[in-house]
């Protein structure tokens, strides 16, 4: 047990983490909405402060215990949502992405939160975890599935715009069915056909901006986001460092299997559901070589990569018996 | 001798053959058909993660009904990993991934240089500049050269075309890529036909074989240690560590002392022995009218074992070891350890469970009709496993190389840019596009910040502009 100064602290961080993520996702799903920057400039520094919170509490309960913090599933889970808002970060200062950063920081709040339920205190590790191999597998792994997590945020913004944009295509043509808006389909093929000018994000949602120029709020509201060429990017980016890191979490687990149960590989549940995830995103790696199925195609294999991940994270465990079985 | 019909004939026959292997080819190449048997290997791999793997079709009756278990078996869902379906896809991919390599990821990833029609290109542009073509191309070879390019000249139809390359070695990526994953299957493939794994349990001063190699492990001893730890919800008894003391004889006839540790596997003759897991036999004593009966185990019972009472239907399982009987309760208590220890026994009609009891040891349990069980004491045993698998250095090498393959592909993006140079009033128009292997989008912004400094560090034409 630690001294009651050490637990105040181990609390007080967790507290701050928890807190500033509440407060960040709020400001920022409501800069998403309302694009005030200042919605922005209160919720970019909070989620610096609860990541740092949340890394600086595994670190101190590391140190003031001597036990590696990820044993269990509050800790693994606390790290997902740290490096999750640290992808996060690392996008939106790089690529300008922060208007992303409102479904982020709630979904990295709610496994926070649902990671204190699995808080026990402060316990060693069972022999099989004993290992160095822990503490390289499972931040690798941990990091994999908190980069499909920002993706899979990036891919939701990139079906609603697609959503949107395929309801008012559909409108507009309707209205030119109507003989009401045959300017409309010309402005559109000239965008979806046009030679790519350099510079300048390509016109991709048509149809939206054509209702924003029309007075539709709501249009222009969506016209707002990131184009769809850039989500799209963005996507492949974020899982681009997520495919990488998940084969090497694999090749990590499965020298450490080798070491601890004398096989690399033995379908074990967990291994399984983890290359499950991974033939998912290699399968998405190859639709976006093809010009026909990047986009809104590969958005939804990145929604079910994430959904994969999630059964490889949680599912397995609750669902499926005799498992990654921490086997000693 | 072959008359005149019967050569065309065979030259029909071949060249259809041709056509249908070129069809064959292709459609194995296309990504579409590749990325289906993903989907296929993905399925089928679920359906293994959600049935439980290796179980028998009592288990399976159990969970899903009889229908479902009658399923299971016929499509051999229970052992889906080694089942010809999974193998098959597995087979069909490589094949797939061979075709669309050859045909596609080759010339595709890696075209010649050539001519293109700039204005085709999605991006593309063109900047107006002062001086010959002459003068621009060198220019225009030091701008790109000062930036990481790589610049080939080539003329054709005595146009000179200027290629920039960045990035041109990671063409190769995807064939590394698939080169490791094809290195993988080869390293399990050596498994399957070379290797061997088993497991098996040793009691404290017993001796165990390895039947692939004859060698012999005899467990001296194993200890363990499990600390009651104060948490949140309680206290709760977390194994710390697991030990067996034993003495190893490989096939030089030399025992050797070993202690094998959970994560620190012994080598014996490249059979590595891990240890994996350890329990409580129990030697259980049956005597009727007090004396010996035959039917009685001769060996101490490990956890799920049994016997059946010689002239019944009925059989004893020795179903789990309980370390501490709670005193108030006498029932089974929270510490693992052996203070007060007892042992769960359960008795059988035939299949039939009838009853269980958890007895302390050494006091005896009446069975009825003159037999008395009496669990003497308990005889800690280790379980093991071990394997012997010549693939690993493959499958390592090729996780190596299929990791290296996708940095490279997913890192390091190949871009090329077409520069054509023609004479414009007043100076040169420099015509510009640019393709890289992962469509536009992902290039858009580099290619306008290129442009961007081209028309900045450009001198301007005598007259008119971009
Ligand atoms: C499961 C094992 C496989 C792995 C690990 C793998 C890996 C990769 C990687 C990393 C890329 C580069 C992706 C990018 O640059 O964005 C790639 C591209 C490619 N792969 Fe695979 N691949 C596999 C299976 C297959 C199969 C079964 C096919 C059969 C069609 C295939 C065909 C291709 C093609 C044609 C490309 C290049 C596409 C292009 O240049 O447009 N791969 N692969």
């Amino acid at each position: 047990m630690m001294d009651p100064t050490r637990q105040w602290l181990d609390q007080t961080l967790l507290e701050i983490g928890i807190g500033s993520y509440v407060i960040a996702a709020l400001a920022l799903l409501a800069y998403f909405l309302f694009r005030l920057r200042v919605l922005r400039a209160v919720g970019m520094p909070l989620a610096i402060v609860g990541c740092a919170a949340q890394l600086g509490e595994l670190g101190a309960r590391w140190w003031m215990t001597g036990v590696w913090p990820l044993t269990n599933l509050y800790g693994s889970l606390s790290l997902f949502s740290a490096f999750a808002v640290l992808v996060f970060l690392i996008f939106a200062f790089k690529y300008d992405l922060a208007l992303i950063g409102g479904p982020v920081l709630a979904l990295a709040a709610i496994a926070l939160g649902y990671a204190t339920t699995w808080n026990e205190g402060y316990m060693p590790a069972v022999p099989a975890l004993q290992s160095y191999w822990i503490k390289i597998h499972v931040p690798i792994v941990i990091g994999a599935y908190a980069s499909f997590m920002v993706a899979f945020c990036v891919s939701l913004v990139y079906l609603l715009k697609s959503a949107v944009e395929a309801h008012y295509r559909d409108r507009g043509l309707r209205g030119v069915a109507a003989g009401a808006g045959g300017a409309r389909v010309d402005v559109r093929l000239a965008a979806y056909s046009s030679a790519q000018p350099a510079g300048g994000l390509r016109a991709d949602t048509p149809a939206t901006a054509d209702a924003a120029a029309h007075g539709d709020g709501f249009a222009a509201w969506m016209a707002g986001l990131p184009s769809l060429a850039r989500l799209d990017v963005m996507q492949y980016r974020i899982i681009a460092i997520g495919l990488p890191l998940l084969s090497l979490g694999i090749i990590t687990g499965a020298m450490w299997a080798n070491e601890a149960w004398g096989h690399y590989w033995q379908w074990d549940p967990k291994e399984t559901a983890a290359l499950l995830s991974w033939i998912v995103y290699a399968a998405y790696m190859h639709l976006h070589t093809r010009p026909a199925w990047r986009g809104m195609r590969t958005a939804w294999v990145s929604v079910l990569g994430f959904g994969s991940i999630v059964f490889c994270y949680l599912g397995v465990n609750i669902w499926i018996s005799g498992l990654h079985s921490y086997k000693m | 001798m072959a008359t005149r019909s019967d050569l065309a004939l065979t030259q029909r026959a071949a060249t259809a053959l041709r056509e249908s292997w070129d069809d064959l080819v292709r459609l194995f190449a296309n990504v579409g058909f590749g990325v289906s048997l993903l989907a296929v290997w993905g399925l089928l791999t679920l359906i293994g993660v959600v049935i439980d793997q290796g179980k028998d079709a009592a288990t399976y009756a159990a969970a899903y009904g009889p229908p479902g278990a009658r399923l299971i078996e016929r499509l051999d869902l229970g052992n889906i990993y080694h089942s010809a379906a999974y193998i098959g896809v597995l087979g069909l991919i490589l094949c797939s991934m061979a075709a669309a390599t050859f045909t596609r990821v080759i010339p595709r990833r890696i075209p010649r240089l050539g001519p293109v029609k700039i204005d085709a290109i999605p991006l593309h542009a063109s900047v107006r500049v002062a001086g010959t073509p002459d003068e621009v191309r060198a220019r225009l070879a030091a701008f790109f050269a000062a930036r990481g390019w790589q610049i080939r000249k080539r003329e054709f139809g005595g146009e000179e075309w200027t290629f920039a390359d960045k990035n041109n070695w990671a063409r190769r990526g995807v064939l590394v890529a698939h080169v490791g994953f094809v290195i993988i299957a080869t390293g399990t493939t050596l498994y399957w036909a070379k290797g061997y794994s088993g497991q098996f349990a040793v009691l404290s001063g017993q001796t165990a074989t390895i039947p692939q190699t004859g060698a012999t492990i005899a467990l001296r001893r194993f200890s363990y240690r499990i600390d009651p730890i104060a948490t949140k919800a309680g206290v709760v008894y977390q194994p710390i560590d697991y030990v067996s003391d034993a003495r190893v004889t490989g096939k030089d006839g030399i025992t050797r002392d070993a202690v094998i540790r959970v994560n620190h596997p012994y080598d014996v003759d490249g059979t590595l022995v891990y240890q994996s897991t350890y329990g409580f036999a129990i030697d259980l004593r049956l005597t009727k009218d007090g004396r010996a009966v035959p039917g009685a185990p001769d060996q101490p019972l490990k956890e799920g074992e049994g016997f059946p009472i010689d002239g019944t239907s009925r059989s004893v399982q020795y179903t789990r070891f309980v370390g501490t009987i709670d005193r108030a309760t006498g029932g089974p208590g929270a510490d693992p350890r052996p203070n007060d220890p007892g042992v769960v026994l359960t008795a059988y009609d035939g299949d039939r469970p009838i009853g269980s009891v958890l007895v302390p040891l050494g006091r005896p349990l009446d069975l009825g009709a003159g037999y008395v069980l009496t669990p003497a004491r308990y005889i800690l045993y280790s379980g093991f496993q071990y394997g012997y698998d010549p693939g690993i250095p493959l499958v390592g090498l090729g996780a190596f190389v299929l990791l290296a393959g996708l940095c490279i592909s997913l890192y390091f993006l190949p871009a090329r840019l077409f520069v054509i140079v023609r004479a414009v009033e007043g100076g040169s128009e420099v015509g510009l596009a640019a393709t890289t292997v992962k469509g536009y989008d992902v290039f858009e912004d580099r290619f306008r910040d290129i442009v961007d400094a081209l028309r900045r560090s450009a001198p301007q034409p005598a007259q008119g502009g971009a």
